[in-house]
Formats: C-alpha cells, structure tokens, sequence
C-alpha cells in the first residue's frame, strides 16, 4: 500500500511523554477528554466499518479514522445534540475518503499500479456472500456505496445523509432510489 | 411522475433489521418494486456492519485524544511561526533597500561609477529585450513570483 502522511501514526509517545513533561498548554478542543472518549466509543467503530466501505481497504480506513477524530476536534463547531455531532464526523469522513480517493487516481495514473480490490476485505464465515456483497459495492460510486452504507447499514435518515454526503435534501430520494436500484440489481446477479 | 420512495420504506428495514414481517408488509413487500429493493439492500447489509465493525482493531480514545492534542500543540506553533517568518521576510528587504540606498548616497566611487555608465543606452537595450522576449521574461517574473507563494501555501496546509 502507498504510503501516506499519517501525523498521527508518526507520533510516537516518548514524544507525547516529553510534550507532557514539558508542561505545555493544552489545546482547547471542542469536546473535553471525558466527553471525547464516551463519543469515540460510541462512534468509532461504526465509523471505520463505514470507512472501510468508502475507501475499499482497511489500512486506510485506519489512518482516515484517526484523521477524523482529530479534525473533527479540531473543527470547534458547536452541536446541538449527539446525531449532529454524529453527521459532523460522518461529514468529515466522507470528505476526507473523498480526497484520498482522488489522490489515488493521481497515484495509479503516475505508477501504473492496480488498485485494492473491495472484494479482498471479506474472508471467513459466509465468504461467498460477502464477496457479492463486496463486489456490488465495488461496482457502485463512491457517493452510492456512501449513501446506501449510511441508509441501510447506519439506519440515517435522509436529512442525515444529505448532510453528510453534500446533497440538498430534496435531491437525496431519486439519488437513493437510483443506488437501490443498481445495488439490488446487481446483488440478484443483473444490471437493472 | 415515476416513484421514487415508497411509504412503507422505514418499516420494511425495521422488519428486516428485526426478522419479522407482519403478514400485511409482506404481501405489500412482494408487490411494491421499492420495498422490495429496500429488502434486498437492507438485508445483504444485515450483519455486515456489526460483523465488519467488529473487526476493527481500533487504538483506544484516550491515545487518540493525546495524539490529536500533540497534533494540535504542533500546528499551533507552525501557525505562529509563519506571520513571523512573513515579517522576517519584509524586513531583510527593507533592510537591505535600506543599506543599498544608503550606500548610493555615501559612496564617491559608486556615484563616479553610475556617471560613466551609459544609463540612457542601457535603457534602451532593457526596452529592446523587453519588447523582443516580453513573454519569456513575464514568464520567467510570474515563475519568480509564483514558485515561492505556492510553496508558501503548500507548507501553510500541510
């Protein structure tokens, strides 16, 4: 895999000791540490599974989980309850899976290499189900696999998704219906 | 107009979230082409995610709380560098003008040395090239003046 920029896998914790030791001032984020921690709990792990669909490959889902908690600290908007707060970090994610998508389309044109399969993620258990299911949605967009993720497997509501993926709302229910479409057509083996 | 969202929509995903189909969704299901899709959808993504949740080796909150913050610490001290850097920058030309200038003023043998030169002739071989290779020489300044602001700019976002 290409390697990426992670700054946070490149901090090691002698360094956080030493930042420690050094007594210097904490940075305000926009959740305190205890606040930040029930969150991440409830939320992480979702979160990855999510990102993993997005980006086809665990190592990124990885590094682009940590990168989301961090902007998302980083951000300083105010939330008005935890579903918001919730599609802010969804919206953060999709943004950032975005991006490095696109910088993988610049990577495989300047190297020649192929891409990660989608359909590697699955092993074990059901595999052959999983592998259609990862197939299907290895053949659909970016923004279909995020839409349908969040409807389907995340249970959002359709203002949540709008938001989270940069649609106007009134625009999500044709955009869904299109993604359904293809996804079951192609989960019963046809293109509809 | 063609349907695009059928209003049983939310309780098909919670019957297949839940395995239980009251006998009316299931006959509405089997004849209403967007429920059904919704079944089909909803129900490959039917453990997928616990499953692939489940998976994840994820490191605990509390180090990704004190990364973020050293992240944090970081860029706060980059950010307040560069304004300083910026001003550096305008003052060694400054001071520099400044020095030129002043050296101009004092200095005998360099006001001998502007007399002698043919500064009329000088002009007029500058306008000769200008007008001769006015392209490449606003290339080569937009190139002077652009290489540095974007390197400026691609260090402010890493």
């Amino acid at each position: 895999m290409t390697k990426r920029t992670s700054m946070l896998r490149d901090t090691t914790i002698s360094e956080l000791c030493r930042s420690d030791a050094a007594g210097e001032a904490a940075v305000e984020f926009v959740l305190d540490e205890d606040a930040f921690r029930g969150f991440y709990e409830r939320t992480a792990r979702g979160l990855w599974a999510y990102l993993v669909r997005l980006t086809g490959s665990r190592e990124q889902a990885d590094d682009l989980l940590q990168e989301t908690f961090y902007r998302f600290l980083r951000a300083g908007s105010e939330h008005e309850n935890e579903a918001h707060r919730r599609n802010s970090l969804y919206r953060i994610a999709t943004n950032l899976a975005r991006d490095e998508r696109r910088r993988d389309v610049v990577r495989r044109i300047l190297s020649g290499a192929e891409v990660e399969g989608i359909a590697s993620l699955e092993g074990g258990g059901d595999a052959e189900g999983k592998a259609d299911l990862s197939r299907a949605m290895a053949s659909l967009r970016p923004r279909e696999r995020a839409m349908l993720w969040l409807a389907y497997a995340e249970g959002a509501t359709h203002e949540e998704i709008a938001g989270t993926i940069g649609v106007r709302p009134g625009s999500l229910k044709t955009l869904l219906f299109r993604a359904r479409r293809k996804m079951a057509g192609l989960l019963s083996g046809g293109a509809r | 107009m063609k349907r695009v969202a059928c209003e049983f929509e939310a309780d098909v995903l919670r019957a297949v979230w839940g395995s239980q189909w009251p006998e009316e969704l299931r006959t509405h299901a089997a004849g209403c082409d967007i429920c059904k899709d919704v079944a089909a959808v909803a129900g490959a993504f039917d453990g997928a995610r616990e499953e692939l949740a489940g998976s994840a080796e994820l490191p605990d909150a509390g180090r990704v709380w004190r990364m973020s913050q050293l992240r944090a610490r970081r860029e706060a001290v980059r950010v307040a560098g560069r304004p300083i850097t910026a001003v550096q920058v305008i003052a060694f030309a400054g001071a520099t003008g400044l020095i030129g200038a002043f050296f101009g003023a004092t200095s005998e043998w360099f006001q001998a040395l502007v007399k002698r030169v043919d500064l009329a002739g000088a002009s007029t071989a500058l306008m000769k090239v200008l007008v001769e290779h006015g392209a490449f020489v606003g290339g080569m300044a937009a190139i002077v003046l652009l290489v540095p602001t974007a390197v400026y700019v691609a260090m402010g976002r890493e």
